[in-house]
């Protein structure tokens, strides 16, 4: 049988063949638009974000701000390193002055923070200039002292006089 | 089963591109898609919604083809991408197409069996809905080479060139198809 009809409709007519496209033509696919999805608009959805963005990091930045203006002023902490044991080089003379045979009171001077800051070689001159204004002030101090000790006796003399 | 070996025998899209000038210019569509060119698309889906809506019928109730077709263009436009061959545009959409019948028997089958209401939609045409049944009662290649042929009016080149089959396979799957089909209406009347 000739079937080039059913394969590419050409040649003779299968008359049964057109009777079937005939009636199975009606279920013939009808065209339809497609209704393809919408592009999505991303811009607003990214404008909303960063305006929220935006207004946190406004938000931050004022919180920040407020709390520093209202909060009460500290002192900057510094941290002072345990001074070491080494002690300055005194020379004969001072340390003779220093230690008098007057029971004069032992303070026990602890070295400020600020001139541990200091380099070694300044550390070194100011203890220097302590010790000498040291000195000095016990030098005073026993000239007065001796000023009182010697004042002192006459007023007694004069109370017991007086009594 | 033989028939389903026929269906395997599929061409390359440079047999079908000898075979007519189909796969070019779907190629020429493919890259437009994926460049961005909605409209497309639409030539895409214009060329090949008749393909589409025949497999459909050959394995589907004929109220669920329309909506199927649909949903089928939809999810080939979003899975574009996918496509390795861009002349193969054809045979893949076929291949989602077949897919996607055999998601619907499964689903219909965990829900409910296509009752009669379903089924009633179809007797209106019921001269042509008479044949149709007896088409999706032969095998399967044979009924979609059938329906492509005789409801959807696609000449045998065609429908190799799209559905990427042989030109030799549709040939024995209609000569075949036919002659059952013969035999199946030899009980009706009027044929």
């Amino acid at each position: 049988m000739n079937d080039d009809y059913l394969w590419d409709k050409s040649g003779e007519p299968d008359p049964q063949i057109q009777q079937l496209e005939q009636i199975l033509g009606t279920l013939r696919y009808q065209p339809k638009p497609l209704a393809l999805p919408q592009r999505r608009n991303y811009f607003p959805l990214l404008a909303i974000a960063a305006s929220l963005l935006l207004a946190l990091l406004a938000g931050g930045i004022w919180l920040r701000v407020r709390s520093r203006n209202e909060a009460p002023p500290q002192q900057a902490r510094v941290e002072t390193p345990t001074p070491k044991p080494t002690e300055a080089p005194k020379p004969p003379e001072l340390r003779s002055a220093l230690n008098p045979p007057l029971s004069a009171p032992k303070r026990i001077h602890k070295p400020r923070s600020a001139s541990s800051v200091l380099p070694a070689r300044e550390r070194e001159e100011a203890l220097m200039a302590k010790q000498q204004l040291m000195l000095a002030l016990r030098l005073t101090t026993e000239k007065l002292h001796l000023v009182h000790t010697r004042t002192q006796p006459n007023q007694i003399k004069n109370q017991h006089r007086v009594g | 089963m033989y028939a389903t070996a026929d269906m395997l025998l599929t061409s390359t899209p440079a047999h079908a591109a000898e075979q007519t000038q189909e796969p070019a210019i779907e190629v020429v569509l493919v890259r437009a898609v994926l460049q961005g060119d909605r409209e497309g698309f639409s030539g895409l889906y214009d060329r090949y919604a008749p393909l589409v809506h025949g497999i459909l019928l050959a394995r589907v109730p004929r109220a669920e083809v329309d909506d199927l077709v649909q949903d089928i263009f939809l999810h080939a436009f979003k899975k574009l991408h996918t496509l390795r061959d861009e002349a193969a545009f054809g045979p893949w959409i076929a291949m989602i197409a077949r897919n996607r019948a055999v998601d619907f028997h499964r689903r219909s089958k965990e829900t409910v069996e296509i009752n009669d209401d379903l089924r009633g939609s179809e007797q209106h045409d019921s001269r042509a809905a008479e044949i149709l049944e007896l088409i999706r009662s032969l095998p399967e290649a044979y009924r979609e080479t059938l329906v492509l042929r005789l409801v959807e009016g696609m000449t045998g080149p065609e429908i190799a060139a799209r559905t990427g089959l042989t030109a030799a396979s549709v040939r024995v799957n209609l000569h075949r198809g036919m002659k059952l089909l013969r035999e199946q209406l030899g009980y009706m009347e009027g044929l």
